[in-house]
């Protein structure tokens, strides 16, 4: 019995992961808005994380840190409420004790030696043998915990692994990571990568942040996107992957014969929109990947001398301003 | 499992870890300087005094008296604590390595006395030794040396816990501290008997007033008054600091 002939449906972009169930919920934001007199810094933003490794994208200046702050107690929203294992870090001593933080700015007791410091973060949570709990995790980061000096002789990378060190230090079931990587060598970034994931593998929840693309796709599979103090995407990095991928891109093509080569890939459907501008096309497509497979061959075919393909829109800032946009 | 630090040893780690962020070599000179500065003029003018005064022993001891009054417990004691009580949270809130303290299992009002324990340890040392080495070397006896110790102490207390809430209430808490200093101490307290009881100096001068015996413009209140109030003031400024650390947005 021969089959029917069936259309290609192609399948269904996978659904999102559910949220965390209540008792799994580490973190609970709902409805949070942050105002600084006229400036909107948190809009109306909702989300759960549970355990694991969840990242958090934004470009400078979106509330990335903002929205940590609050989560930390260290701000009140100005509405919404957000709660951490159920409480408000704000008014509640004991969740603070299960928090840790790895602040944006770089800020420290720059006269204290790194023991020290780490040292008081341990004796500040009321660990017992809080010296050695420091030596610990200075170890833990790749800091030599004999080294004198005092943290403000420390490089950029030393002084952040510092900050990873104090946030460390309590073993907090709660991790958030304002852009952690930062002054980071590549070696560093990897370690610290790592040490995420085992942590996050341990039941850990570890929210971290950063404004790189790249970064964020080793850093979790789980997204939250924010932009201009909106949430404007969650779930899975690759579903986001894909729907930047599936997002209008415009690309600049320089060539000999602008008019010749912008009717030619309307016709052959490669282009939604064309500017031709003396040697240079505008082009508006959805399909990027087949664009940039066909250019080159067509060209070639029409006699056309291509000089140079650009993507404009092909930075982060773009991706953002899309999925604003399509909100 | 939930883990807290209990309150006194809050206050002492809170305390140590202030007193490393105060001394600053500058600082700790400046202001050092400032009260040997002091130390010495009133040495000077109280010998030069004695040498003027045909031997009056009433009239050297009321001026050498007057003297310590006016420089010592008007601008020493309350710059020196100004200096020091805004720098406890001001330094931290403006650096912000605030976070470090204020994201702990530690409750606010320790905090805030460990603090204000850091000022008082920093400061007090530098205005109590050069003020009663000058009072010792001004040696017009009548009980000077004990009355400075026991103003110097009430009066730093005072101004520390006063201007360590200042510094966490507004921004430029220097210029306010000196404004309050110069305007409201200095002018304002002099105007009436009422004005008299709103202002530290009030109650310092008292102090010296009733244990030399000596007459003082503003230190009519008797020892106990001048003791007692400056205590409240201090717990005053201490729970009205908690509940504004409480409250404070923390960069």
């Amino acid at each position: 019995m021969g089959e029917s002939e069936s259309p290609i449906v192609p399948p269904p972009p996978p659904p999102p992961p559910p949220p965390p169930s209540a008792a799994r919920r580490i973190v609970e934001i709902a409805n949070v808005t942050k105002t600084f007199k006229d400036v909107v810094a948190i809009s109306d933003v909702s989300f759960t994380v549970g355990p694991g490794v969840t990242a958090l994208l934004g470009p400078n200046g979106a509330g990335k840190s903002t929205l940590f702050r609050i989560l930390c107690g260290l701000t009140a929203p100005s509405r919404g409420t957000a709660r951490v294992f159920g409480e408000d870090a704000r008014s509640n001593r004991d969740v603070r004790g299960r928090i840790g933080l790895v602040p944006q700015q770089d800020a420290l007791f720059d006269r204290l030696s790194s023991v020290e410091f780490v040292g008081f973060a341990a004796k500040t949570h009321g660990l017992t043998d809080p010296l050695g709990r420091a030596r610990e995790t200075l170890a833990q980061v790749d800091l030599d915990p004999d080294d004198p000096k005092k943290v403000g002789a420390f490089s950029k990378g030393m002084r952040q692994r510092v900050k990873l060190a104090v946030a460390l230090v309590n073993d907090p079931d709660l991790l958030i990571l304002d852009e952690p990587l930062t002054g980071l060598d590549p070696l560093q970034r990897n370690r610290m990568i790592s040490l995420f994931h085992d942590l996050g593998d341990t039941g850990k929840c570890l929210l971290v942040s950063s404004h790189v693309l790249d970064e964020v796709a080793r850093i979790g599979s789980k997204v939250l996107v924010i932009a201009q103090g909106r949430l404007v995407a969650s779930g899975d990095y690759r579903r986001l992957r894909d729907l930047m991928d599936d997002r209008p891109h415009r690309i600049e093509v320089q060539v000999d014969d602008a008019r010749n080569l912008a009717s030619e890939l309307i016709r052959r459907e490669l282009a939604d929109g064309v500017a031709v501008r003396s040697d240079t096309l505008l082009i508006d497509t959805l399909n990027v990947d087949r664009f940039g497979r066909s250019i080159a061959p067509i060209t070639a075919e029409l006699g056309i001398r291509l000089r140079e393909v650009v993507p404009t829109d092909d930075d982060l800032e773009s991706v953002f301003r899309y999925l604003v946009e399509r909100r | 499992m939930n883990r807290y630090v209990p309150a006194l040893r809050a206050v002492g780690l809170t305390q140590r870890l202030f007193v490393r962020q105060l001394l600053t070599k500058g600082r700790v000179a400046a202001l050092f300087g400032v009260g040997v500065i002091v130390s010495v003029v009133v040495v000077i003018v109280s010998r030069n005094l004695r040498d003027g005064s045909d031997g009056d022993t009433e009239e050297i001891v009321r001026s050498g008296v007057e003297l310590m009054a006016n420089l010592g417990f008007t601008m020493v004691v309350p710059i020196v604590a100004l200096v020091f009580a805004v720098a406890t949270f001001g330094d931290l809130k403006d650096d912000g390595t605030l976070v470090y303290l204020w994201l702990r299992p530690i409750d606010r009002w320790p905090t805030v006395v460990g603090a204000a324990l850091a000022a008082v340890t920093v400061s007090l040392p530098v205005t109590l030794i050069p003020l009663t080495i000058t009072a010792l070397l001004a040696d017009v006896g009548y009980g000077l040396v004990g009355a400075t110790v026991l103003a110097c102490v009430v009066g730093n207390l005072a101004y520390t816990a006063v201007f360590m809430l200042l510094g966490l209430l507004t921004k430029n808490a220097v210029s306010w501290g000196i404004g309050y200093i110069l305007i409201w101490e200095g002018l304002v307290a002099g105007i009436s008997n009422v004005s008299e009881h709103l202002a530290i100096r009030g109650y310092t001068r008292s102090i010296i007033a009733q244990q030399t015996g000596v007459d003082l413009v503003l230190g009519n209140l008797s020892l106990g008054v001048a003791i007692v109030v400056p205590a409240l003031v201090v717990v005053g400024a201490l729970v009205l600091s908690t509940l504004r650390l409480r409250s404070l947005d923390v960069a």
